[in-house]
């Protein structure tokens, strides 16, 4: 006969079992338990959330501060970096001088920093904005980062005025780019562009004995207009089997792929940002709720489509992921002939070892239809409404705004044009013996993306959720019926835009 | 099967009875003395964030209007039924849980009688190896998978091609990832080994010898002693890895940089509740979907337990 358990043993024994499960769930160690360890990934610019491993989380925390002035004197104000640039191990110690100095020039300011890995960023300044304790600057941060937190930030443009603070050099169109907050606020100031064009290899150029494409935008190549259909021809002609056949050969094994000829390498992951050179346009209508496919993300992606499963001359993701292409480095291996990619992708092109090391150069961004769009990425600092201390954090990010030492430090291209050639001579000096064309980055800075593929759109982490799941989509699936898929692609868009704002 | 807690109907055996009544409690009070000072960190430190979310779970806060907060009772818990993200996440980590679990538990057990095998030569040797996986961070050793389920030049695809076989798109595929990431989890399965190895040299050797006495050949003495023997050691990593199943996150998160691809086979609901709380700034449904989780897992924790009161046998009784 078996003994009916009494009361209190029962309930003893459930406490005990919900303990271990409240304990099991909150706790990580487990071997395959989830950890707080997310994927690092840390763009080089703001402008971009670069998908590079970085080799750890970095997490500075402020220095205490008593409540009060900070051992200057001066008024503490919270300077969060993590949002883009700023966390990769070389930013930490000149960023920390940077502040010292700063600090120690003057008696009205104290900053303090707090440096957060890119890839926990938004979530930890999320987690301080809804704790209360929010900092009172961020930055650098892109356009990206910027419609992440657009309702949170101040509109820096009552205190521009205020202050009489100009930055002469600066195009005011520039200033203009940023009144993209909140009922047109603007929500940052010129610090760093960074336009975009072609990087190609040379050494892939000569072995095909191909000439090189123009660096002039409106140039002609081999007697064609310099545009995607060209950059599509060249492509295949750039795109070699193992058997050394190129893709425009009857003899193509295209299951055999060595060599590639262009590709988007490191943008946000999304459809929007990947077509970005077929022109520009929002995902959203004037009415600001009516979601709609732009022409240049269905006409861009259904060229990637062709490109990737029909000519071959772009890699599938797989591809795009293999050793072949460095795990993702695509241009940096070698084997792909033609980038497009922003000025901050300088960062890297260095062929890590064994890769073997290349002769490149900067091209024209080719046009679709006749007209050239050369997508423009941004970085800029910015405060949030919550500062008690809007004059003292402003006096803090205008000196972070005009900081060359900040410029160097992440290898930002200067909004000044005065302070580019300066820029330039730093960026050669890390490839000798290659000669790279900077008219072409300065030509390509007057075709910008107007709306940029990162405007803003309601819900825009989730819409971009959707834009990386339809890119992926393409880049892993061959056969799809586009237009089925970007019809599907407009209903999610609605579907996200009628939730409540987050 | 033998349980402390049943008794004889003899007249003579209450007292008998109720000093291992007694025993009993006395044990399990010093079970819960040793364990008071972990439960009393557990109140202190977790039952705020837990009550907190339990709150939060019944607001529409959002983690950028902190003060735009709204009571609005069970919505969350309403709109998690018909959401469609919710439902597939469930459904994901169900599948999952259903192709990992057997396979871990099978795996470790199986690992664990080979390395403990007295045949083998080198027997620590090989249970280093095998438990080294786990000192590798999740994210460092899943980016090696990913390299290593690559279709291009990954080396499973090469090892299977060697044989004529095509291998599958491992990470792309909305079938096949399943099997990718129950493969990923085989590498972490080193702890469970280690459990199985002691609850396996915890047997008593005579009962083999007086099985093989009998006539009981191998297979027979694992299906007849072993298991029953180790099935509360059985019934604990079965929990744990429950558990562990239905937190899944890291893996996921880092496979896809938290997109849930291909086609949301990967959004498990751990990754979902991540996305809906700290990407799209809803901490209100997010908080709805921990406890939804968090039901699901007691629920079916409560369920084995029922169920191992009938199939587990405990050599000192239960306790």
């Amino acid at each position: 006969m078996l003994q009916t358990r009494s009361g209190p043993r029962a309930l003893i024994a459930l406490i005990g079992v919900v303990a271990l499960v409240v304990a099991a769930c909150g706790g990580t160690t487990a071997s395959t338990a989830p950890s707080a360890a997310a994927p690092s990934a840390a763009a080089p610019s703001t402008a971009a959330a670069t998908p590079l491993p970085s080799p750890s989380v970095v997490i500075v925390t402020p220095e205490p501060v008593a409540a009060g002035p900070g051992p200057n004197g001066g008024v503490v104000v919270r300077w969060f970096i993590g949002l883009g640039a700023g966390t990769q191990p070389q930013h930490l110690g000149p960023e920390a001088e940077w502040v010292k100095s700063y600090n120690d020039s003057q008696k009205d300011v104290y900053i303090i920093m707090e440096i957060v890995d890119n890839s926990i960023a938004a979530a930890q300044l999320k987690t301080e904005i809804a704790g209360g304790n929010p900092p009172d600057i961020i930055g650098p941060v892109g356009i990206e980062g910027l419609n992440l937190f657009r309702d949170q930030l101040q509109d820096l443009a009552p205190l521009v005025e205020s202050t009489g603070y100009t930055q002469p050099g600066v195009d005011p169109k520039l200033a203009e780019f940023f009144k993209i907050g909140e009922g047109g606020a603007q929500i940052g100031l010129p610090f760093a562009v960074y336009p975009s064009y072609l990087f190609y290899n040379k050494d892939l150029f000569d072995e095909a004995d191909l000439p090189y494409p123009p660096s002039k935008i409106g140039e002609m190549y081999e007697g064609k207009p310099w545009d995607m259909e060209a950059v599509r021809q060249l492509g295949m002609k750039l795109t070699v089997d193992k058997n050394g056949n190129d893709a425009t050969s009857a003899d193509f094994d295209p299951e055999n792929i060595v060599q590639w000829g262009f590709d988007v390498q490191y943008h946000d992951g999304s459809a929007r940002a990947e077509t970005a050179m077929f022109g520009a346009g929002s995902p959203v209508a004037d009415d600001g709720k009516t979601a709609q496919v732009p022409d240049y993300i269905a006409n861009g992606e259904k060229w990637f489509n062709a490109g990737i499963w029909t000519d071959h001359f772009i890699p599938t993701a797989n591809q795009v992921a293999s050793t072949l292409l460095n795990g993702g480095g695509e241009f940096a291996s070698g084997n792909l002939a033609m980038n497009e990619g922003h000025t901050w992708f300088t960062c890297c092109i260095t062929p890590t070892a064994p890769a073997k090391p290349f002769d490149f150069g900067f091209a024209a961004p080719p046009a679709y239809n006749g007209v050239t769009t050369a997508p423009l990425h941004v970085d800029t600092f910015s405060m949030l409404k919550t500062t008690k201390v809007a004059d003292a954090a402003f006096k803090a990010l205008t000196a972070m705004v005009a900081s060359p030492e900040l410029l160097t430090i992440y290898g930002a291209m200067p909004a000044d044009p005065a302070k580019q050639d300066a820029w330039f001579d730093s960026i050669d000096k890390n490839f000798p013996g290659v000669k790279l064309d900077w008219d072409v980055v300065q030509e390509a800075l007057g075709y910008p993306d107007i709306p940029n593929n990162q405007s803003y759109v309601p819900n825009y982490g989730e819409a971009k959720a959707a834009f990386q799941a339809f890119q992926n989509k393409v880049r892993t699936t061959p056969g799809l019926d586009m237009d089925a898929e970007l019809a599907a692609l407009k209903t999610t868009l609605q579907g996200i835009f009628d939730k409540p704002a987050n | 099967m033998t349980d402390t807690t049943e008794v004889s109907a003899a007249p003579a055996a209450p007292i008998a009875s109720s000093r291992r009544f007694t025993a009993s409690i006395r044990e399990a009070l010093w079970g819960y003395v040793f364990i008071g000072p972990w439960l009393i960190g557990l109140a202190i430190f977790a039952a705020g964030p837990i009550i907190a979310s339990l709150i939060i779970s019944l607001t529409d806060f959002n983690l950028l209007r902190p003060e735009a907060v709204q009571f609005i009772g069970f919505d969350n818990y309403i709109k998690m039924a018909s959401d469609p993200n919710v439902l597939n996440s469930l459904l994901v980590t169900v599948k999952f849980a259903i192709i990992a679990i057997p396979l871990t538990m099978v795996a470790s057990l199986g690992l664990a009688v080979l390395v403990n095998s007295p045949k083998l030569f080198g027997r620590s040797i090989f249970r280093t190896l095998f438990y080294m996986p786990i000192q590798i961070p999740l994210v460092a050793s899943t980016l090696v998978w990913i390299g290593f389920l690559n279709t291009e030049t990954g080396w499973l695809n090469g090892i299977l091609a060697v044989f004529g076989i095509t291998g599958p798109d491992w990470i792309n595929s909305t079938v096949w990832i399943y099997p990718a990431l129950s493969l990923i989890g085989l590498w972490g399965i080193g702890n469970l080994m280690l459990i199985n190895i002691a609850g396996l040299q915890s047997v008593p050797s005579e009962l083999y010898e007086a099985a093989r006495i009998d006539g009981a050949g191998p297979w027979k003495m694992f299906r007849r002693i072993t298991i029953p023997l180790m099935s509360p050691i059985l019934l604990y990593n079965l929990v744990i890895s429950l558990i562990v199943t239905f937190q899944y996150f890291t893996q996921a998160y880092t496979m896809t940089n938290g997109r849930g691809d291909p086609d949301n086979a990967t959004l498990f609901i751990n990754l979902n509740l991540f996305r809906e709380a700290f990407q799209f700034n809803r901490m209100g449904y997010g908080a709805a979907i921990a406890w939804l989780l968090f039901v699901i897992v007691l629920v079916l924790t409560l369920l084995l337990f029922a169920f191992a009161r009938k199939r587990v046998y405990y050599a000192g009784g239960e306790s």
